[in-house]
């Protein structure tokens, strides 16, 4: 397992090495944002470690990069900036994880063992359904290979259209799939993630039968993504 | 009128006063003016003819052989007529102030003798043959207008003073009649200009107006500027007022930006003191190690403090709330990814907070993420409008809740509930503080779900 650790502070990186070297992890260090980016896009890591406020390009910059770069690697953000702002930012932007400084050494650990586990996941057969494309294991999904941006709900209800594409889904069916209880079974829940979806996916992807419910289909002239 | 007294007047009513006063004296002055000048023709036009009439009399006047004046036969009817109003007298100076050997017109009857000049026979000997007109009093108080001549009769060696008066209260009437129209037309003129000023102020100043309603946009977050365009006067103000906002948002930013630097200064010697710490066991290790651990407490506690204190002033901005929520569920689920936690958000597109994105993030990050942290699995975050100005976030979770009896002590300051909970606290008594800032607050209670309902409330913008 080789792990690319970007920090610039040289105690904490020094720290952050022995750390992880112990765990028998191989480690590469880059100071500065300028050599981080060159290193994660040229060497092939398990996982990368970034610090956010780095001399010469910060370390969100050099993550949009990568990731604009078809860089996968899994990234733990490790930084002092803690709000809210600057989370959101961060997964935005790609991150994988996020830790907030100051930390314990075994927090990080974890997290990091975490990280490798799920970027270790055996592949399983994508959906497709037009240009809409859904990876089942990393839970993500794509329209013409731009990745959608979906809440856990949402990749549940598209995940379930897919699989049973073409057909009518009545709106029961969904409720009861997306919900396993009664409470949240309000009329309105499934409009509200269809119409969300459609704003998402494109609005003729998913059409409404009325009185029966809801069919996800592909557009016509578009090839299927593979 | 007790406000009227603590304020200058209002611009529009200072304008109006002002054009009123200038308005009043210039058409003071007019009235004065015109009535003077028609008095002056009117006069001037009775004065003709009596001079006319002077001349008639001098013209028909005749020395007889006794060396003494005749006068003519046949003047105006009127002077035949008893106390007509319209009187003649020729006689010599006999004296300063009188004439003798006068004869006088019939119409005088037994009336004393009409004056004589201002000056007497003395300024009628400087101007010989030259009328001079003044008023003078006739018969039963008549008001009358006299011209007196003095002129040499061809015959008589002594000069002869001819008067000729005619009564002149016709043209007093007339100059009244004058008076009275010119003043109330005047007074009608005065009472369209105040008018006219006053649509002219309120036209005029409708720029002001606008501009006024716009700062109130941007004070409650409806705008964040002033645009517009203004009159090359207020132009300047409207500027201004831009650059004291950005200013403002600006000096947020720098304070902001100044404890966010401190924080993370801080924040890195404290991550390798206690790395270290934990590298070497032993009692030194571990009182840094708790050392380290409250000393990172307290720069998050201040931190916040502070930018919860910046707040107030900031002041003009308007976020909303649904991407907000989105941002935060599509985060929290992937820090809780391996839990996992599914978030249910709603909010309807068109609410908005009146306040900073990063607080409402703040606000509803750390519960909701304090919510992910206890449930099994399942949280909701609703947003929605609570009553005129107010919105409402409601966090819930399926996690095993808190005693009523803890609720107290989880919002109180800094308190801790669960010190062996991964992260930082409970946060919980960092929103309310946030909360408070913008004059809202949060409420515990139960939730259907099974675990905690926390309710933030917030002020809201208009959409």
């Amino acid at each position: 397992m080789r792990i690319l650790i970007v920090e610039d502070d040289p105690d904490l990186a020094r720290q952050l090495k022995a750390a992880l070297a112990d765990q028998g992890y191989a480690i590469d260090h880059a100071p500065d944002g300028e050599e981080a980016h060159f290193l994660g896009e040229t060497e092939p890591y398990d996982a990368i470690v970034l610090d956010l406020g780095l001399p010469k390009i910060d370390g969100v910059t050099v993550l949009e990069r990568w990731r604009r770069q078809g860089v996968a690697t899994p990234v733990l953000i490790l930084t002092a900036r803690g709000a809210w702002s600057e989370k959101v930012a961060g997964f935005d932007a790609g991150a994988d994880d996020y830790l907030t400084k100051p930390f314990h050494t075994e927090e990080l650990l974890a997290r990091l063992r975490a990280l490798l586990r799920r970027s270790a996941g055996h592949a399983a057969p994508s959906l497709v359904c037009g240009a809409l494309r859904l990876d089942p294991r990393a839970a993500r999904a794509a329209v013409n290979g731009e990745p959608l941006r979906l809440t856990s709900l949402e990749y549940r209800l598209l995940h379930y259209l897919m699989m049973h594409q073409g057909r009518v889904i009545s709106r029961t069916e969904l409720v009861e799939h997306l919900y396993d209880q009664d409470f949240d079974r309000d009329s309105n829940t499934i409009e509200v993630f269809v119409g969300r979806l459609r704003k998402k996916i494109g609005p003729d992807r998913i059409e409404t039968v009325r009185g029966l419910g809801y069919r996800l289909v592909a557009l016509e002239g578009e090839a299927a993504q593979t | 009128m007790t406000a009227a007294r603590r304020h200058p007047p209002s611009l529009v009513r200072r304008l109006v006063i002002i054009h009123a006063v200038l308005s009043l004296a210039v058409l003071a002055l007019g009235a004065v003016a015109l009535s003077a000048y028609f008095r002056s023709e009117a006069t001037s036009r009775f004065d003709d003819r009596l001079a006319q009439d002077l001349l008639n009399l001098v013209a028909g006047s005749s020395v007889d052989s006794d060396q003494d004046v005749d006068a003519p036969a046949l003047t105006d009817e009127r002077a035949l007529r008893v106390y007509s109003g319209k009187y003649w007298e020729i006689g010599v100076a006999g004296g300063p102030s009188r004439l003798a050997n006068a004869s006088r017109s019939r119409s005088l009857w037994d009336a004393p003798d009409l004056a004589l000049p201002p000056g007497g026979t003395a300024a009628l000997a400087k101007s010989p043959g030259k009328p001079i007109f003044y008023d003078g009093m006739g018969p039963v108080k008549q008001p009358l207008r006299i011209a007196a001549e003095e002129v040499l009769l061809p015959g008589l060696a002594q000069p002869v003073i001819f008067l000729d008066a005619e009564d002149r209260s016709a043209i007093d009437h007339d100059i009244r009649t004058f008076e009275t129209a010119t003043g109330l037309s005047l007074v009608g003129l005065l009472a369209m200009l105040i008018v006219g000023v006053m649509l002219q102020v309120r036209v005029g100043l409708r720029p002001l107006f606008a501009l006024r309603r716009e700062v109130a946009a941007v004070r409650t977050g409806k705008t964040d500027r002033v645009g517009g365009d203004y009159p090359a006067e207020l132009e300047p103000l409207a500027s201004e007022l831009n650059a004291l906002v950005a200013h403002n948002q600006e000096v947020v930013e720098r304070q902001r930006t100044h404890v966010g630097n401190l924080a993370h200064a801080l924040k890195t010697p404290l991550s390798v003191m206690s790395a270290e710490a934990e590298a070497r066991p032993g009692a030194l290790a571990e009182l840094v190690r708790r050392q380290a651990d409250l000393m990172r407490e307290q720069v998050d506690h201040h931190l916040r403090r502070a930018r919860a204190a910046v707040r107030p002033q900031g002041g003009g901005e308007r976020t909303a709330v649904a991407p907000v929520l989105e941002e935060l569920s599509l985060t929290l689920e992937r820090i809780f990814r391996d839990k996992p936690v599914e978030i249910d958000w709603r909010a309807p597109d068109d609410l908005y907070f009146l306040g900073e994105r990063q607080d409402l993030q703040e606000l509803a990050g750390n519960v909701m993420e304090n919510a992910c942290k206890w449930s099994r699995g399942r949280v909701r975050a609703e947003a929605a409008t609570a009553g005129p100005g107010r919105l409402r976030v409601t966090i819930e979770d399926d996690g095993p809740g808190l005693a009523p009896a803890n609720r107290e002590e989880v919002l109180r300051r800094g308190a801790r509930l669960d010190e062996s909970a991964p992260g930082s606290g409970f946060g919980l008594s960092i929103v309310d503080e946030l909360a408070r800032a913008y004059g809202g607050g949060v409420a515990l209670a139960d939730s259907a779900m099974g675990g905690l309902k926390v309710q933030i409330e917030l002020p809201s913008a208009d959409a």
